[in-house]
């Protein structure tokens, strides 16, 4: 009986300072999680569907998106390359978006077309009622695989990267 | 006590017979700051030692070779000079600097145009934090080759390998501190490395990052790694590091030893009997067991007082250091580009050296391949090196496979850099540095 009394106080620093390490770990992780509500999420009105021409590309920085009119379809798509997060601009004279940090390639729709990047890039939700485009930035879907070939043509000019 | 009762009691005690700094030093507060005597005896060599808070990092004597330039090349030593280097600096930098997206850049620039050597200090300590990377980069290559690692050095390798991924994550969150667009974009690609970790990828970079972009949480938490948290974990390390150095004694064939062999391996001379008279032929007299002829070897002693020999060289090697960075702070400005922009990547787009052989990977492989699974691979291999090589061999000839693995890896690594470095321009497409040089640091 006294040799279990003294192993149980043998153990109880142990278990001491488990609880100690455990407290300490989820402090920590209190205090570097995100603070709710960072992840932005308003729904941004880009104005009527008219202003955006035939296989253009409108930036929006207060989105950190762009609008484009790829082949007549409206898609809204996320400037954050989905290989590293670098911003991933239209290049005019090609008509394709180009990554400058690790040579990634999109189409006008932000379909993958070489480099690094795992998948397409990311897209907004994009809604047209009463003549006014409103984009939800707080529903991100991740882009469409790399198989894709729905907006794809060739370059028009020269790549501003190559 | 008098000051002949004093001097009686420490005859080899060397203090000036009179004047001002006679009663200086026989005072009784110089004799409780300053205990130890300045004698150059071997006595006063060791008590020197025993009597210096400073001095006890060191061991009293050590091997004569550990003198000799050619041992370690001192590269241990100048990584431990460039910490205190960096500390120094950094205290001066974090007078000026406050970790927030909105004044960060601003006191860069005042570091530029207000203060007193401003500038100076903060290029000394941009230099130091590159020299320290090589230093500690080359220090383990040297450790490799010298078979350093082995029994019983095997934890202290694991130890240094913990040390190398510090000044690693220094030179990371350090690197986002001037919020210009330089450190924004590298950090941005770095910790969206992160995101590709299986599983728990999301929520580690959420963690690290405070968001889901570098921001003032990110700033945030940045600094009071770079300023805390590292150099609390590094200062500690290095002691331990130091200390398990004495304690498993240097790692240098100790001359003693090798005469020793080299004296019982030698045919013993015929006493008195001329060899010539017996041509190449020995008489047997008899077996002795070689147990009882090593039990009659003595050490040679061949260890030097560290002080003064060995701190003499150190101190040499300290200045020598601060000199260099010095003369690079003068040289050299550190970049500062414009005011961090989250919606505006600059081209190219390049990590400093250190970091190029992995992003050269990640234009080749997938970000899984590339930025998790190779750097924690290798990471992996390091750490279990000394215990996956259990040949007791140093020298590179009874080594082969591991000295041909290992160099294999660094010559990648090597060429990988270079590569990164000075081969890359925008869009990562191959630029040769003599048409232009996209060189960050």
């Amino acid at each position: 009986m006294e040799q279990n009394r003294r192993q149980f106080l043998l153990s109880g620093w142990k278990v001491g300072g488990a609880v100690l390490i455990g407290a300490a770990v989820y402090t920590a992780y209190e205090a570097l999680r995100p603070l709710a509500g960072g992840a932005g999420g308003t729904k941004l009105t880009v104005g009527s569907p008219d202003t955006f021409a035939k296989n253009t590309s409108t930036y929006f920085p207060e989105g950190r998106l762009y609008v484009v009119n790829a082949k007549g379809d409206l898609l809204a798509l996320s400037q954050k390359c989905p290989h590293l997060g670098c911003q991933v601009p239209f290049c005019d004279s090609s008509g394709r978006f180009e990554c400058p940090c690790h040579g990634s390639i999109f189409d006008i729709g932000g379909e993958y077309i070489t480099g690094p990047a795992p998948r397409g890039m990311d897209r907004y939700p994009l809604d047209v009622k009463a003549n006014t485009v409103v984009v939800d930035t707080g529903a991100l879907e991740a882009g469409p695989d790399r198989g894709a070939k729905k907006y794809f043509a060739p370059p028009k000019g020269p790549s501003c990267i190559k | 006590m008098t000051n002949e009762t004093r001097d009686a009691l420490e005859p080899d005690v060397a203090t000036p017979a009179s004047g001002f700094l006679a009663r200086v030093q026989r005072s009784d507060a110089w004799r409780s700051m300053f205990r130890h005597p300045q004698l150059d005896t071997p006595r006063g060599r060791a008590l020197q030692s025993f009597s210096n808070f400073f001095l006890h990092l060191y061991p009293v004597k050590v091997p004569a070779r550990v003198l000799r330039l050619r041992y370690s090349f001192r590269l241990g030593f100048i990584a431990a000079v460039l910490f205190a280097i960096l500390t120094l600096t950094g205290v001066y930098l974090m007078f000026v600097y406050t970790p927030s997206p909105s004044a960060a850049y601003g006191d860069m620039q005042h570091l530029k145009t207000s203060v007193g050597f401003g500038q100076l200090i903060r290029n000394v300590h941009r230099w130091s934090a590159h020299l320290m990377v090589l230093t500690v980069a080359l220090h383990m290559v040297r450790v490799f080759y010298a078979g350093a690692y082995k029994k019983p050095r095997e934890f202290n390798w694991v130890i240094g390998v913990v040390l190398l991924l510090i000044t690693l994550g220094f030179s990371f969150t350090g690197y986002l501190l001037p919020w210009d667009q330089l450190s924004y974009w590298a950090v941005t690609v770095g910790t969206n490395l992160v995101h590709y970790v299986p599983v728990v990828g999301g929520e580690l970079q959420n963690l690290l990052i405070g968001g889901d972009q570098i921001g003032p949480s990110t700033l945030l938490r940045f600094y009071a790694l770079h300023v805390a948290v590292l150099p609390s974990a590094l200062g500690m390390l290095i002691a331990i590091h130091i200390w398990r150095v004495r304690k498993d004694g240097f790692a240098v064939k100790r001359a003693s030893v090798g005469a020793f062999e080299e004296a019982a391996t030698a045919p013993p001379a015929l006493p008195g009997a001329p060899a010539a008279l017996y041509g190449d032929r020995t008489r047997l007299l008899g077996v002795v067991d070689r147990e009882s002829v090593t039990a009659e070897e003595r050490a040679v002693d061949d260890t030097v007082f560290t002080w003064p020999h060995l701190v003499a060289r150190h101190v040499v090697v300290l200045l020598g250091v601060a000199a260099l960075v010095l003369a690079l702070g003068v040289a050299f400005v550190a970049p500062l580009r414009g005011l961090a922009n989250p919606n505006v990547t600059p081209e190219p787009s390049k990590a400093p050296w250190y970091f190029s052989a992995l992003q050269e990977l990640l234009s080749h492989f997938d970000p899984l391949v590339a930025g998790i699974l190779v750097p924690s691979g290798i990471v992996l291999l390091l750490l279990l090196l000394p215990y996956m090589d259990r040949n007791p061999a140093t020298e590179a000839r009874n080594r082969k496979v591991a000295v041909l693995v290992f160099s294999v890896l660094l010559a990648a690594a090597v060429v990988l850099t270079v590569i990164g470095t000075l081969f890359r321009g925008p869009g990562w497409t191959f630029v040769a540095p003599w048409t232009h040089l996209y060189l960050e640091l």
